[in-house]
């Protein structure tokens, strides 16, 4: 079943990257790790959010984030 | 020969790379050279709606994103896509690196030239800045807008771990690029380096100067407009590219048992000293000086020349003035070819892919015919290239470069027997 908030953050991710890989099964359940997003690459991760979701976490928020969904439940929390 | 003594090292290319207008890959490349088949047309990635000008020449985009994508990258900016693609067809003819990573590190430095750098990155930055303030910013603006993103890109995708810097100079950038790769290897301060330069500015902003500062060709027809040395020239036309070389020592590359593509025999460089834009016939003819006497060559003892030649009438009137001050009677017999009506004036990438032409005419014993060249301009004292292929037996060849800004670089290469 798709997910508009896991879309949103696959095309954010897949968007900021010089990487090219298999965006297209990135789901709920991809580690943040297994994407190669490292600590500065979370920062344009937070900055994407907040231009594309209006919804400004801090790093501290997400620090501890293991996967895609994660992120997404994080996300649906603040009213995504 | 008498420039080199013995403690300098002989300097060769063992690869060449390249993303033009008439090929992402040599065999193309070479066969629109010989074709007179160019490049410039009517620019599809930008809405050239709102300025004079609506020509370039443009790198096939599905083929610079296939080639990424056998890299595993994805365009991210369009000086570092280029860059990329020309760097990775130059390691892989090299033997230093092919298919897509994981590399092994490898003691290879990384010397580019660019005029304008990462135009794309910065055109996101101010835009969101303008925009939205402070708060548009990405975080990471500051390493995609940084001019050494285009060295530092291919030093960490490629993991080569010499020095990596880059080269700013206008439109002389690669060739002084190539030209600090050959003294690093001939003194010994570096085995193998990847030089060149890439330049990728086809931006609604960076367009938009160069459109405004005057000296484009407005011909309307884009396979006519560039014309270097032609009384029918109207000025240059951009376009967008890079190119890629390995250079390294000649005894590391037939330890390597790699074949050699040329020698770079030479290198001089100067300044005009004079003006920001126009150009000064002494300036340039120093230069070349003294190319010519680090090379250990004479005037005369050279084939070909491959000009600057933008085709703005400054240009061209003042390079060949400069020439037949070096040359003297013997500008009467060497030809000059000028690339730029095939792939653009590509700025700072300009002297790597021309370097490339003369290193790949050296190797055929032929020079690419001057495209557009019909009527050569009477008050250029120089003898030009015809329409057609011309047979060259000389090994030794000369490539000029001078840039906005009165700096001139000058580069003597030999074909290796």
């Amino acid at each position: 079943m798709s997910d508009a908030i896991i879309d949103k953050l696959r095309d954010i991710l897949r968007d900021s990257s010089a990487e090219d890989r298999d965006w297209d099964s990135v789901d709920g359940s991809t580690t943040i790790e297994s994407l190669g997003i490292d600590s500065l690459s979370i920062l344009d991760l937070l900055y994407d959010i907040d231009q594309d979701f209006g919804i400004t976490l801090e790093a501290a928020e997400v620090i501890d984030i293991g996967t895609v969904g994660e992120i997404a439940a994080l996300l649906r929390k603040r009213g995504a | 020969m008498s420039g080199h003594t013995i403690n300098r090292r002989r300097v060769v290319v063992t690869g060449l790379g390249m993303a033009s207008a008439i090929g992402v890959d040599e065999k193309s490349m070479w066969a629109n050279l010989l074709a007179g088949r160019g490049g410039i047309d009517h620019l599809k990635c930008l809405d050239t709606t709102p300025y004079q000008v609506e020509i370039g020449a443009e790198v096939d985009r599905e083929a610079t994103t296939a080639r990424l994508k056998s890299l595993r990258r994805r365009p991210i900016d369009r000086a570092l896509d280029l860059a990329m693609v020309a760097a990775s067809g130059a390691l892989e003819q090299a033997g230093l690196a092919s298919g897509p990573p994981p590399y092994d590190e490898q003691d290879v430095a990384v010397i580019f030239g660019t005029g304008v750098g990462s135009a794309q990155a910065h055109h996101t930055a101010f835009s969101a800045f303008f925009e939205k303030g402070v708060k548009g910013l990405r975080p990471t603006t500051v390493p995609r807008c940084m001019y050494n993103a285009i060295s530092s890109g291919l030093s960490i995708h490629f993991r080569l771990t010499g020095a990596n810097y880059m080269v700013v100079s206008a439109c002389t950038s690669a060739t002084n690029a190539i030209g600090t790769a050959f003294r690093m290897v001939r003194d010994g301060y570096a085995e193998t380096v990847l030089c060149g330069g890439a330049e990728g500015f086809f931006d609604p902003f960076f367009y938009g100067v160069w459109d405004n500062l005057g000296v484009l060709s407005t011909n309307p027809d884009p396979a006519r407009a560039c014309r270097p040395f032609d009384t029918g020239r109207d000025g240059c036309v951009l376009g967008e590219g890079a190119g890629a070389l390995v250079v390294e020592s000649l005894r590391s590359a037939r330890e390597r048992g790699v074949r050699v593509r040329g020698e770079i025999l030479g290198y001089g460089e100067s300044s005009d000293a004079k003006h920001r834009t126009s150009p000064n016939p002494e300036g340039q003819a120093l230069a070349m000086r003294r190319a010519l006497a680090d090379a250990g060559v004479t005037p005369g003892e050279i084939g070909v020349i491959n000009a600057h030649g933008t085709a703005t009438r400054s240009n061209d009137l003042c390079e060949s003035q400069s020439i037949r001050q070096v040359l003297g009677a013997a500008a009467d017999r060497v030809p000059v070819v000028a690339n730029k009506s095939y792939f653009g004036h590509t700025l700072g990438a300009s002297g790597a892919l021309e370097t490339i032409v003369a290193l790949l005419g050296l190797e055929a014993g032929v020079v690419p015919p001057n495209l557009n060249l019909q009527r050569p301009d009477p008050e250029c004292p120089v003898t030009l290239v015809g329409s057609e292929p011309q047979p060259v037996d000389s090994p030794l060849a000369m490539k000029n470069s001078f840039g906005f800004g009165g700096g001139n670089g000058v580069l003597v290469l030999r074909r290796i027997e």
